[in-house]
């Protein structure tokens, strides 16, 4: 027979139990609170990395993450149970990375994100090569910047996150063949870009 | 080139091919000089990216992430709570005002006329901005998905 216990716990190991503890619960309610903080540990490196792949700046990607997370504890009521969780929660750092870079386009970002070298590290110890990475490296960060959202965030999530079709496909609510095909195009348009930027 | 031999380049490059996908593809990379340029090309980025990852942040900093989010939380109904007290005591100071105001025999004119016009335009103004930002809300938050 399962105890309250056991059925509290369950419902703490997954995500969209959580985020229903969260919308149910009374917010200065401690079960919501703590159901909240779980949500945050486990998602909170991930929202900053997807962030920083899309943004190319650590401390807008810090802000975005927490902002998504803010999002998540006003919305929480109205995530739907039978959803997952993971691609609700992707949509609202894509939406918050998006309006960013709008507002960003203004001040020409791309001057701002681009020259912002330590947000893509190489890593090899030996010299040498550590210099050429380096320099791939920047043509790297300034063909990413000047690809469409689109064809940025399946690049990121492919090539940086190491996430596999099938969670891609979650994430983004696409067919897997739809995976391959956009991983298909954006690593071209990626792959000319570079080529353009080392002319 | 076939638009099935383009998303098989894809699932290779990654790994991500089933056995038969993976014959499939190497028996037309053997005929297509055009599949092998794009998966040289594809192979070589692959290998730029695989030697790079993304800085992380201080532990320090992920420590405190909790705490600074909670605080902003906190910020949040603090926010709701003040903004609903300013408008319970800027509406009873209007009543208070507008009750003198029209009660009062003395009262200018101007006053009579000038003090509501000023209040029936900030309201208007107010569900204006509130307005826009609720149907700026709802379309960041669904239309504006792009997939």
């Amino acid at each position: 027979m399962t105890s309250d216990k056991d059925r509290e716990e369950e419902s703490m190991t997954n995500d969209s139990a959580l985020v229903m503890s969260i919308g149910t619960g009374d917010k200065k309610n401690k079960k919501a609170q703590k159901a909240f903080e779980k949500l945050v540990e486990r998602h909170k490196k991930t929202a900053y990395r997807v962030a920083l792949g899309m943004v190319g700046n650590k401390d807008d990607a810090f802000d975005i993450s927490q902002e998504a997370f803010l999002r998540v504890y006003k919305s929480a009521n109205t995530f739907d149970k039978s959803q997952p969780f993971l691609p609700w929660f992707y949509t609202i750092i894509a939406n918050l990375c998006r309006t960013w870079l709008r507002r960003r386009t203004t001040h020409d970002y791309r001057m701002v994100d681009v020259d912002d070298a330590s947000y893509l590290l190489v890593s090899d110890d030996n010299p040498e090569e550590a210099m050429i990475k380096k320099q791939q490296a920047a043509g790297l960060r300034e063909a990413l910047m000047e690809l469409s959202f689109a064809d940025r965030e399946i690049v990121v999530l492919q090539h940086f996150r190491n996430l596999s079709y099938d969670e891609i496909a979650t994430m983004l609510d696409i067919p897997r063949g739809t995976v391959m095909s956009r991983l298909y195009y954006a690593r071209k348009r990626l792959a000319k870009l570079m080529r353009q930027n080392d002319e | 080139m076939s638009e099935n031999y383009r998303e098989l380049l894809a699932g290779y490059v990654d790994g991500e091919l089933t056995d038969a996908e993976k014959l499939e593809f190497e028996r037309e990379l053997s005929h297509s000089a055009e599949l092998r340029t794009e998966l040289e090309e594809f192979m070589k980025l692959k290998e730029v990216t695989n030697g790079m990852r993304y800085a992380d942040i201080p532990d320090q900093i992920w420590e405190s992430y909790w705490e600074s989010l909670y605080k902003k939380t906190e910020r949040g109904v603090g926010w709701i709570f003040f903004s609903v007290g300013a408008i319970i005591v800027a509406c009873f100071g209007l009543y208070n005002i507008f009750y003198k105001l029209f009660t009062d025999p003395d009262a200018p004119l101007w006053l009579q006329i000038g003090l509501p016009l000023l209040s029936v335009g900030g309201v208007i103004l107010l569900v204006s901005y509130a307005r826009e930002r609720l149907f700026a809300r709802k379309r960041e938050r669904y239309t504006e998905v792009e997939r």
